[in-house]
């Protein structure tokens, strides 16, 4: 094995530079040299995109994997049949390597019997075909999505998808869908004229409207309107509120004074008014994909709505 | 209960749990201990996590005389000393305290009743009411009947009431019974929650998900592949001031009765045809059923359960004093802070494997634990290549502190000799999954909120048990003056139990 330049990497697992054929030998010996690591692993998470956009994902995935749960694989496509790997403890990363030997470098890598999920933070779109057939997830996650989304409409029927942008919306999806499990706000939902969103990220916003539509029949004369803050505050909320109603009758979530709580609040006829205070969930990308390690199934309601934004199927 | 609604078009997707409807719970025993510790947490830590209505409130009930403001003084102290100065200053904790409110009384004053009544109804939303008795056992017969009494059992056309009791629940079968008696007088039994924290565990959860969510463990989960059962719950704190408790108490009550049976029961059952709260509830109900009585003669060898007392000694690098020596404890006390058992179910899957189970205080490590031994392989052809014997396989499921399951098996050492050696596979729950792992009382306060009864005891369960242990009590008992064991504070028991589980050729886990 030829190991250079040892180093440590911010996880503090040293960091080796080791032929493809060696990744495996490399992992094994530093998991073995790193006590948490020897844990329950999960799922490999393969990470693909563009070299720049893969470092904060590397952290992501060294946090999981420093957790001793996840083997992360980066992957920045290039031109190199095969070039050296970085492995840090339970994390490897292969930079530039050709496009059609990434789909055997994932083969090969991947913890076995175990699931796989693709988190795509962009490159090119006739990757994601590939990549769809070995994961059992794919985790979109870029900053202009609407291609990625275009392309994953063709494959909703052939592989799970997600979003981060959509698990960021989580909290303000199920908020207002309990709502909706009061008979009096479903009974209402007809008069409601409008869907008010101040945002900080505005596909976010468009994305949460189309599930709103795509799933509630809202009257003719309905509309939303997206207020744009114009800065993406990755990561947090990308919603600052959202307000859906009629003139005399609102339903309301929105980021409270410090940022770190949600207020939601009901106004509707026939219901007692009420409101609550509840914690701003965590949108830190560490917390989003361990949330998103633990899901399986086909997201219908991302499909729909996604679809409801590009067209589609 | 508020279960999403089924015609409800966005749940679609969402992994929403459940939210209780409008909810107003009552304390008795707000400046307690336990509601300092445990429940005020829980209710932040719930209330964070969204999993609380809009329309909740706490009214706590003690003798002290309390204002609103005071309690909800108490509340953000709770937060700071347990959860962290940050959440006792957060918008949740504020949202929270605006609908605390406070009534002070005697528990056995019936005005008092009249008050929290109209308190209720005061409340905005107070349609489901769940009644937390955080007091002293001798009290809950008299507050039950009470809230009986002043209508306050009753559930009204929309909403519902119900009833969380803490443990102990009664003290031997007879009170048991008749406590029973009392709550069924007022409460129907889905009403009442008789609440054993082990159960809001996750590991003690997860031992259902292990045994029948996977098809290769329960193949081998019976006398045929299982050799032994030991349970521990070991506790390193001795009596924590609390003499005038644990000396009407003691091990037996405090713990085997409860926390033990239901661990016991949960690992001996047979499989539930759903996870139904009655379904697992009557089949562990089979397996306590099962249990055969247990035997007392301390003069001979055929005792199956023993009990000690612990001495002065060292733990955690500290001397302590011994039981007797405690403040409030008489040097004639025979209370037993030690018992350890064998057990035996008398069942078609358990015949002839004993169930050991210790528990005391002043031990030398807090840690409760299931360790299921399973039989050594029937011919050991490495015997001469190794030298040293095969360890049998084992399953521990660690319940607390690192919650987990861990399996240790026989392995070949790397080298051109045959040499072998036990290896421990370990899972983890607080770093598996990532994300916090619920407190128990979290996950048992919300269920109550929402109607779930299958983490509590039922009344039957609670019953068996206790006819089980009272014929124990009264041997014990009746031979108080009778000198019992010790052992010393920082020591694994006395050596009454180690000769119980010995004379079976086995030896006590070391932990």
């Amino acid at each position: 094995m030829t190991i250079s330049t040892p180093e440590t990497s911010d996880g503090g697992a040293t960091e080796q530079v080791v032929p493809f054929t060696k990744i495996a030998a490399a992992m094994a010996r530093g998991v073995c040299q790193d006590a948490a690591a020897m844990r329950a692993l999960v799922a490999t998470v393969i990470a693909v995109g563009p070299d720049d956009r893969l470092t904060d994902a590397a952290d992501t995935l060294r946090a999981l994997g420093d957790a001793g749960t996840v083997r992360g694989i980066l992957i920045s496509p290039g031109e190199n049949p095969s070039p050296p790997a970085q492995v840090a403890g339970n994390t490897v990363w292969l930079r530039g390597i050709k496009a059609p030997y990434l789909n055997n470098a994932v083969a090969a890598l991947r913890l076995s019997s175990l699931p796989s999920l693709v988190w795509w933070r962009g490159g090119s779109e006739d990757l994601l075909d590939g990549l769809a057939d070995l994961a059992d997830r794919i985790v979109l996650d870029e900053a202009e999505p609407e291609r990625g989304w275009r392309r994953a409409v063709s494959l909703f029927d052939s592989s799970a998808f997600s979003d981060l942008r959509w698990a960021r919306l989580t909290q303000w999806r199920a908020l207002m869908a309990q709502f909706f499990d009061i008979p009096e706000v479903r009974a209402a939902s007809r008069e409601f004229t409008r869907l008010h969103l101040r945002s900080s990220d505005r596909m976010a916003a468009r994305l949460f409207a189309a599930w709103l539509t795509s799933a509630v029949s809202f009257g003719d004369t309905f509309n939303v309107d997206i207020e744009d803050e114009g800065q993406r505050d990755e990561p947090g909320s990308p919603l600052r509120e959202v307000t859906l109603g009629n003139g005399e009758q609102s339903l309301a979530i929105k980021v409270a004074r410090g940022l770190t709580c949600v207020e939601t609040s009901v106004s509707v006829r026939g219901h007692r008014a009420a409101s609550r205070v509840v914690s701003l969930v965590n949108h830190d990308r560490t917390a989003l994909m361990t949330e998103e390690l633990r899901i399986r199934a086909r997201d219908l309601a991302l499909e729909r709505a996604v679809r409801g934004l590009v067209g589609g199927g | 209960m508020t279960a999403p609604a089924l015609d409800n078009p966005l749940h679609d997707g969402l992994r929403i749990e459940p939210t209780p409807g409008p909810t107003t719970l009552v304390i008795f025993g707000a400046s307690g201990d336990l509601t300092r510790r445990k429940l005020l947490p829980a209710i932040y830590h719930l209330a964070r996590r969204g999993r609380l209505p809009a329309q909740f409130a706490v009214i706590g009930i003690a003798r002290s005389a309390t204002t609103d403001d005071e309690f909800r003084g108490q509340f953000r102290d709770s937060l700071k000393e347990f959860v962290g100065a940050p959440a006792a200053a957060d918008q949740v904790a504020a949202s929270l305290a605006e609908r605390m409110y406070f009534v002070t009384g005697e528990t056995n004053d019936a005005d008092l009743y009249a008050r929290l009544a109209s308190r209720l109804q005061a409340i905005d939303g107070a349609e489901g009411v769940l009644f937390y008795l955080a007091i002293p056992p001798t009290v809950y017969a008299s507050v039950i009947e009470n809230l009986g009494a002043h209508g306050l059992a009753q559930p009204p056309e929309r909403g519902w009431r119900r009833i969380i009791v803490e443990k102990p629940f009664g003290t031997d079968l007879a009170s048991a019974r008749e406590l029973n008696h009392i709550a069924h007088q007022h409460f129907s039994e889905d009403q009442v929650f008789r609440i054993d924290h082990y159960l809001g565990k996750e590991t003690v959860q997860n031992l259902l998900v292990f045994r029948f969510g996977n098809g290769m463990f329960e193949p081998v989960w019976n006398r045929r592949y299982i050799d032994h059962v030991q349970i521990t719950a070991a506790e390193t704190v001795g009596i924590e001031h609390r003499a005038s408790y644990y000396e009407g108490a003691g091990a037996l009550r405090d713990m085997v009765q409860n926390h033990l049976m239901q661990v016991l029961a949960l690992v001996a059952m047979e499989p539930p045809i759903a996870f139904t709260a009655d379904s697992v509830r009557d089949r562990k109900m089979d397996a306590l059923l099962a249990v055969q009585p247990l035997v007392t003669d301390e003069t001979q060898q055929t005792a199956t359960i023993v009990r000690a007392q612990y001495r002065q000694g060292w733990v955690n690098g500290s001397e302590v004093p011994g039981y007797r020596e405690e403040p409030g404890v008489g040097q004639g006390s025979t209370t037993e802070t030690f018992v350890a058992a064998r057990v035996h179910l008398d069942n078609w899957r358990w015949a002839g494997v004993p169930f050991y189970l210790r528990t005391g205080k002043r031990l030398p490590k807090r840690t409760t634990e299931i360790a299921i031994q399973f039989r050594r392989p029937p011919l050991e052809i490495f015997r001469r290549a190794s030298q040293t014997p095969v360890a049998p396989d084992l399953l521990i499921v660690n319940v607390q502190p690192d919650e987990g399951i861990s399996l240790r098996f026989e392995a070949k050492l790397p080298g051109t000799r045959m040499q072998i050696a036990p290896v421990m596979m370990n899972f983890r729950y607080g770093t598996t999954f990532g994300g916090d792992v619920p407190e128990a009382y979290e996950t048992l306060l919300l269920d109550a909120t929402l109607g779930d009864t299958t983490l509590f005891a039922r009344h039957d369960f609670v019953e068996a048990s206790w006819a089980l242990i009272t014929p124990v009590l009264e041997a014990w008992r009746d031979r108080h003056r009778a000198a019992i064991a010790t052992y010393e504070a920082g020591e694994w028991g006395p050596t009454e139990a180690d000769r119980l589980i010995e004379s079976d050729g086995r030896a006590w886990r070391t932990l």
